[in-house]
């Protein structure tokens, strides 16, 4: 075993710069010890993803040296990378869903067969340094996705890893979820010595969790400090280089208001779908925004598409401004109703288009000749504006949605909605994997809309962040509503106790 | 518009902090000449965007060659060269709107089955009920098939291969009944005629094509004293004048051309127009790039995807009897395997197998690349038993350079 002053991994000035313009690192020193867990922060852009991807071998750094157990190293290859110790869990767990959890474990094996007596006992014997059992006949389709998040730790275990580099394995876990994940880190770093490399944007989990923190921006290391010297507004600062009062601040400046006199622009009349959202009803008053506090899987989303007549299978009626709305996602953008869904990539995006044909995709006659001639000139001038207004990190409007990092991504995603005439924004998790400059430009973005007379439901996990922007919020848990409480008159315990139920409240941040 | 009043408070909360005030300020400064396109001449003129331009340019220079060395027919002359149009005409159609189900993210392989199909109903119904209401009733024919096909794949939610794959044999097995296995064929002398002046007159485009040569000239002189200077639009409109300039002056202006060449450039124009400038045109790429995220933009997927498939069986039923009247009659195993070659064309032409990318100009260069395939082993005399052999290594080459261009092409 090695000693402790030796470190397992060092980078020396690792930088990487993607063809002439794009510099994703400029400069970054890392040292990785083993038994430590060491936590890995920055802002969206600040070069997370670029370094994690040298780590796994996903493409070469183009400057600085890299030391491996003492000797210099590099590798071309996941392959190449696994091989001599290094394994990465990435944040969309790349697992087959169609393969057994034992042959997702055992996917890199050499073997000719697709399991081995040997295989099970080796799996077994994971169980058992892990602690953790599940069934290795099942589809990995089948499992939750805090279950699958284990399935890759073992596959990483599985190879014989002494390092394992964790993109933010929490990021869509529940919360006893995360508390596995937790657990199986600490006993990995502490009883089988391996190092780990945490990324996250959770500040919490990277306090009560890692040994030691390197903050990036702008790709550089800005910091490099033992995590017990550090408490979260240190870090923040770090991260974005300024205290994160901002969001406070705009929660305690702003009085709350009444809004009896103000006009129901949206209603909910027991709106429900068969097997996914209870029926419920709901009045939603101009320059109002409604938190709706709810876990993953409470029925926050399918409340969210029911409203935006996404779910065929809804029943019960929306009335928009009085009228009623047609259930057809055509007719609530058409009446003024926009929706930012909960995977930015999947259901807000369309990849291949640039920032500006995203821009203008739910409001094109607003910039077409004729009502059907999208004039470019307009587009890409929208493009540029939304860049401009919501601070996006981007060369320009032409860049490609895809390449932008998760933040950024998110704020066009709902510059989509700022350019049209809309009356309600649905936000589902806008601020999930984001930076916390990112985040608090989203929630004051989110009062700015409700001061200027439109209604906002917004649904998130993190409940502070209801706490500092709504008027109302609404708890969700079962696919029904069970609570309602004003700002004013709850907190951020309770929303946790509600929405996670009284099995589930032991463990809270 | 409340936009302004929204116009973020961003911009007094990022002052007071560095990392994103940098951005910010950056942001605002260069925002003016950010919004000017830098015209990318790598990507322009690149071989993804390109590629099958440039093949087919690099086989009508070799084939014009060994024309030439071998003392055969000139493989240039407008004869040749309007003939090998002619011959891709029907193809280009249905390819073109191949391209199009290819760009909502669906697949068809039934065409050349419904192509058949409104060809024999049109032979078939001439003779009794005249031409024009015969050719309603095959392009009728034509669009049920696509709103089946569409229907079972938007509604049912079958995937669009196997739907097309069991109407391919279908609609080829209605043809047998329909045609009771025999070969039908028009009667009349007056509709022949009618026929032959339909599909096979040829019409002089020799001055049309010098005038569109010059007012492309002349556009491209337009843009560039507007830009200022030399993009890749003016410059491939200059290019593409003078070309077409050419080619006319060295025919001496007369270029006869078959109508159906004549209606497959209309028919392209149009295409391309709607994909390229309108609000249609750019839904149909956002539902084929992410349909989700289209259906969440308030964009109607079903109807858009379901539109596409009906668009190309009409199409494909318009080639049918463009294919009837060619013949004046209809054999019931006409234009079998042509989907192949169809979506062989799409393919040459870069357009996306999972959706949201393709252009129509490009299929139609890939379609008049196979056809210059053939065309050039006939003139040589190769033998067709080498042809299907070097159509599908070129088919698979091509692939390959749109694959292996656009990784390269794009920072990661």
């Amino acid at each position: 075993m090695m000693t402790a002053e030796q470190p397992l991994m060092k980078l020396d000035g690792i930088a990487k710069t993607f063809g002439r313009s794009v510099i994703a690192l400029k400069s970054v020193d890392l040292e990785i010890y083993r038994g430590r867990v060491h936590g890995l922060l920055g802002a969206n852009g600040a070069g997370k993803s670029t370094l994690i991807k040298i780590l796994s071998g996903a493409f070469p750094a183009t400057a600085g040296t890299i030391q491996w157990k003492g000797a210099p190293a590099s590798w071309s290859s996941p392959k190449e990378a696994n091989d001599m110790g290094v394994a990465t869990i990435h944040q969309h767990i790349p697992l087959v869903p169609s393969l057994s959890v034992l042959e997702n474990i055992f996917l890199s094996s050499q073997q000719t067969w697709r399991t081995t007596k040997a295989m099970r006992a080796q799996f077994d014997a994971l169980c058992t340094r892990v602690g953790y059992w599940l069934d290795p006949d099942k589809l990995v389709g089948d499992l939750s996705i805090g279950a699958r998040q284990m399935v890759a730790i073992f596959q990483a275990l599985g190879s014989g890893a002494d390092m394992i580099v964790m993109d933010e394995p929490t990021a869509s876990l529940a919360l006893e979820e995360r508390e596995l994940v937790y657990r199986t880190i600490r006993l990995l770093s502490k009883n089988e010595n391996k190092a780990i490399l945490f990324v996250s944007h959770f500040l919490d989990e990277i306090i009560a969790l890692t040994d030691e923190v390197t903050v990036l921006r702008d790709g550089r290391a800005v910091m490099r400090a033992e995590t017990k010297d550090l408490d979260e507004t240190k870090i923040a600062e770090a991260i974005v280089g300024r205290q994160i009062a901002a969001m406070e601040n705009a929660a305690s400046d702003r009085q709350l208001a009444d809004f009896d006199d103000a006009p129901v622009i949206l209603e909910l009349k027991e709106l429900s779908s068969p097997g996914k959202l209870a029926p419920i009803s709901l009045n939603l008053r101009a320059g109002e925004v409604i938190g709706i506090a709810g876990l993953l899987g409470s029925g926050r989303s399918e409340l969210l598409h029911a409203i935006f007549g996404a779910d065929q299978h809804a029943r019960g009626e929306v009335l928009l401004n009085g009228k009623p709305l047609k259930r057809s996602t055509m007719a609530a953008v058409k009446a003024g109703v926009g929706l930012v869904p909960e995977d930015r990539m999947q259901q807000g995006l369309v990849p291949d288009f640039e920032i500006w044909r995203n821009t203008t995709l739910p409001a094109l006659e607003g910039v077409s000749r004729g009502g059907f001639m999208p004039v470019m000139r307009r587009e890409r001038e929208r493009g540029a504006d939304a860049i401009q207004r919501l601070g996006i990190k981007a060369p320009g409007p032409d860049a490609l949605v895809s390449e932008l990092s998760g933040g950024n991504a998110q704020k066009v995603t709902i510059a989509k909605w700022l350019y049209s005439h809309i009356d309600v924004l649905l936000l589902d998790e806008p601020t999930a994997g984001i930076d916390i400059g990112a985040k608090t430009d989203i929630l004051i973005l989110v009062r700015k809309l409700a001061s200027t007379g439109k209604g906002v439901i917004i649904v998130s996990s993190e409940f502070e962040e209801l706490l500092a922007v709504s008027d109302r919020i609404l708890v969700m848990r079962d696919a029904r509503c069970i609570a309602e409480k004003p700002v004013a008159d709850t907190s951020e315990h309770e929303l946790i106790l509600l929405a996670g139920g009284q099995t589930e409240m032991s463990e809270t941040a | 518009m409340n936009e302004r009043d929204i116009k973020m408070a961003s911009t007094s909360n990022t002052a007071a902090d560095p990392s994103i005030g940098t951005s910010d300020a950056s942001g605002q400064g260069v925002s003016a000449e950010k919004l000017e396109r830098k015209p990318d001449w790598r990507a322009a003129f690149g071989l993804r965007e390109m590629g099958v331009f440039y093949a087919l340019l690099l086989l009508v220079i070799v084939l014009s060659f060994a024309t030439a060395y071998m003392g055969r027919s000139n493989y240039l002359s407008v004869l040749n060269v309007t003939n090998v149009m002619y011959q891709a005409s029907l193809t280009s159609f249905m390819a073109i709107a191949m391209t199009v189900v290819l760009i909502t993210g669906n697949f068809d392989l039934s065409v050349a089955s419904v192509a058949a199909f409104s060809a024999a109903v049109f032979v078939g119904s001439a003779n009794s009920m005249g031409l024009i209401p015969a050719g309603c009733l095959a392009m009728g024919a034509a669009i049920v098939a696509g709103l089946i096909n569409g229907s079972i794949v938007q509604f049912v939610g079958i995937n669009a291969f196997i739907v097309t794959l069991g109407t391919l044999t279908a609609i080829r097995g209605l043809v047998l009944i329909y045609t009771d296995g025999a070969s039908l064929t028009i009667q009349s002398p007056e509709m022949s005629a009618a026929l032959r002046a339909f599909e096979s007159q040829r019409v002089d485009a020799g001055i049309v094509l010098a005038v569109i040569a010059v007012a492309l000239l002349i556009c491209s002189a337009v843009h560039y004293t507007r830009a200022k200077r030399l993009e890749p639009v003016n410059l491939g409109m200059m290019l593409g004048g003078a070309a077409l300039l050419a080619f006319t002056w060295s025919a001496g202006f007369e270029v006869p051309l078959k109508m159906p060449v004549i209606y497959l450039a209309a028919f392209t124009l149009l295409v391309w127009f709607v994909l390229r400038f309108t609000t249609v045109g750019r839904r149909i790429y956002a539902v084929g790039g992410n349909p989700e995220a289209a259906r969440l933009s308030g964009i109607n997927v079903t109807f858009y995807k379901l539109a596409a498939f009906v668009f190309c069986s009409a199409t494909a039923g318009f080639a049918g009897i463009l294919f009837a009247s060619r013949l004046r009659s209809m054999n019931p195993t006409g234009l079998q395997g042509y989907e192949l070659t169809v979506i062989a064309a799409a393919i040459l032409g870069g357009t996306s197998l999972f959706g949201g990318a393709g252009s129509v100009i490009k299929t139609l260069g890939g379609a008049l690349l196979l056809y210059s395939l053939t065309n050039g082993f006939n003139i040589l005399n190769l033998g067709a038993n080498y042809q299907g052999l070097i159509e599908g290594v070129v088919v698979v080459a091509a692939a390959a350079i749109y694959t292996v261009g656009g990784r390269s092409g794009r920072k990661s």
